[in-house]
């Protein structure tokens, strides 16, 4: 009896036995079936997609840890905006470790396929740590300013990807930077710093895609205005691969397994930060227009492996090497564009020169699907 | 032997209850169908299993892999015991319930390029198109990819 009832209870399960099974592979199935369908609905067109075969996931939501060895940091004399009068002496000191926090987090807010836009925030914070401390032996706001304040930006950015169609897109991507020695509460939003790239781009295989384009930038510290090349690709067997926004940055890649990326590359950061110190420690600088123009190269190898699912670890480890770390007076408030000395050779308020480090950084991040 | 029979018809009627119930038209069923996702590069056919919706692999614009040369198989599958499946008649979708409000959730998407499986919704913005979002815990950690349901073409003249 108990027989009869198993088998009637199996034969009941058969229509959905087919469940459990990973596949519904059926040696019997013609597949060909499948190889003549076109589009339902009539007109409808294909779109190329923002991303590429292979190419390193994005990360949604990063929080990282940055750290700079010890260097020179050799601050030069500071001039009054007469060009003349000499407000501080030149001085070197030593700083032991450069340190911050950086945060960063990107949301997909339209994800169509003719529509793909993102908006993102990011906090960077830096700390300079002097030894000795130079608030007496090197009387230079430059020193003191870094040791008790350090540099950060708070930003929000925004990404726009509008295929036209199945192999040419445009991409443009936006943000606006406060970045100085200020507190987040005290940093006026008269400092906004504005950047912004435009690209063609072309899509011509799923595992290759370029682009020329545009950008405003502060990469190397101060306002310009360049060209940049996209170029991403992946080759046949998805092992290598190259992930590159010239000049702003370019790495080769190799992929291990989708799980498991190496890079070996650089990476320009920059930015110009507002310069303020707290009159009660000595030098008053809230009535000079003054900006560091920070730029620099970051030679590297970046090791991005699957923690758990989605949860990706980023180590880095590199030499950073200084471009500028100059400090310019705006003119009435604006900002000097010099296009590489091509269009103005205004001399910098004060010519700074930094040490090179190695640095690493370690960031752990939740990466979109 | 009247107790045997009376079992045997009781087996054999949940048996036909339960093909039948696959047989009956759902108001879910505007989902069944092949669909290509908007990267072009796969096509996935959907159908009801009792009471729930699920997606195979059923055409590869790249069958082969062009590492072996073999057809390909699902070998970014963190399960060592999977990585030897074939991609071709392969579940991506999984065990999606259609809910009154019109839309097929509580089931998963499983990403053949990364081995990753995500929580999935699917929302039919017209008959012949689809925004399947692929999310990570909460829907605003995701992303949508539009498919479109496929047909088969007419002969050229």
């Amino acid at each position: 009896m108990n027989r009869i009832f198993v088998l009637g209870t199996l034969f009941a399960s058969l229509g959905s036995a087919s469940m459990f099974g990973q596949t519904d592979t059926n040696s019997l199935e013609d597949f060909s079936q499948y190889d003549n369908l076109g589009f339902a609905e009539a007109g409808a067109k294909r779109y190329c997609s923002p991303k590429i075969e292979g190419l390193s996931p994005a990360k949604l939501i990063s929080l990282g840890y940055d750290f700079q060895g010890g260097y020179a940091v050799n601050a030069g004399d500071l001039f009054a905006a007469d060009g003349t009068t000499l407000l501080a002496p030149s001085s070197s000191a030593q700083t032991s470790a450069t340190y911050g926090m950086r945060a960063g987090f990107n949301i997909p807010v339209i994800s169509k396929t003719n529509l793909v836009w993102q908006m993102g925030a990011n906090y960077w914070n830096t700390n300079f740590r002097y030894a000795p401390d130079p608030s007496s032996a090197t009387p230079n706001p430059l020193h003191q300013t870094l040791d008790e304040h350090g540099i950060r930006t708070a930003g929000v950015n925004t990404t726009l990807f509008k295929p036209l169609d199945s192999k040419q897109f445009l991409l443009f991507q936006g943000s606006a930077d406060l970045s100085g020695t200020y507190g987040l509460g005290l940093m006026p939003m008269d400092y906004l710093k504005y950047s912004a790239a435009l690209i063609y781009g072309r899509r011509p295989t799923e595992k290759k895609q370029w682009g020329l384009g545009v950008a405003r930038t502060y990469r190397v510290g101060e306002i310009n205005y360049i060209p940049v090349v996209l170029y991403n690709s992946t080759d046949a067997r998805n092992k290598w691969g190259a992930e590159v926004l010239f000049p702003a940055r370019a790495h080769v890649r190799r992929t291990i397994n989708p799980r498991n990326m190496i890079f070996a590359g650089y990476e320009l950061e920059g930015q110009s930060y507002r310069l303020w110190r707290n009159p009660a420690s000595g030098f008053d600088l809230r009535d000079e227009d003054l900006e560091i123009r920070r730029g620099e190269a970051r030679l590297r190898m970046v090791y991005e492996f699957s923690l758990k699912d989605f949860i990706w670890l980023s180590v880095q480890a590199g030499y950073r090497v200084n471009y500028r770390f100059d400090v310019d007076r705006l003119v009435d408030g604006a900002e000097i564009y010099r296009a590489f000395g091509l269009l103005r050779d205004d001399a910098y308020a004060q010519v700074n020169g930094l040490g090179n480090p190695l640095y690493f950084n370690v960031s752990l991040n939740l990466v979109s699907p | 032997m009247l107790r045997k029979f009376t079992l045997w018809a009781a087996s054999a009627l949940i048996a036909f209850a339960s093909l039948n119930f696959e047989l009956q038209e759902a108001p879910g069923d505007k989902l069944i169908g092949v669909w290509e996702p908007s990267n072009g590069r796969a096509r996935v056919k959907i159908d009801r299993i009792g009471t729930k919706y699920y997606g195979r692999i059923v055409w590869l614009i790249e069958p082969n892999d062009p590492e072996t040369g073999l057809p390909k198989t699902d070998k970014n599958n963190p399960d060592p015991a999977l990585k030897n499946v074939p991609l071709k008649g392969y579940r991506m979708l999984k065990d999606f319930v259609y809910q009154a409000d019109g839309t097929w959730s509580e089931g998963t998407i499983y990403d053949p390029l990364n081995g990753s499986t995500y929580n999935c919704v699917i929302k039919m913005k017209d008959k012949n198109t689809l925004d399947i979002r692929g999310y990570i815990g909460v829907q605003a950690l995701g992303r949508t990819d539009v498919w479109k349901r496929l047909a088969v073409q007419p002969a050229k003249k």
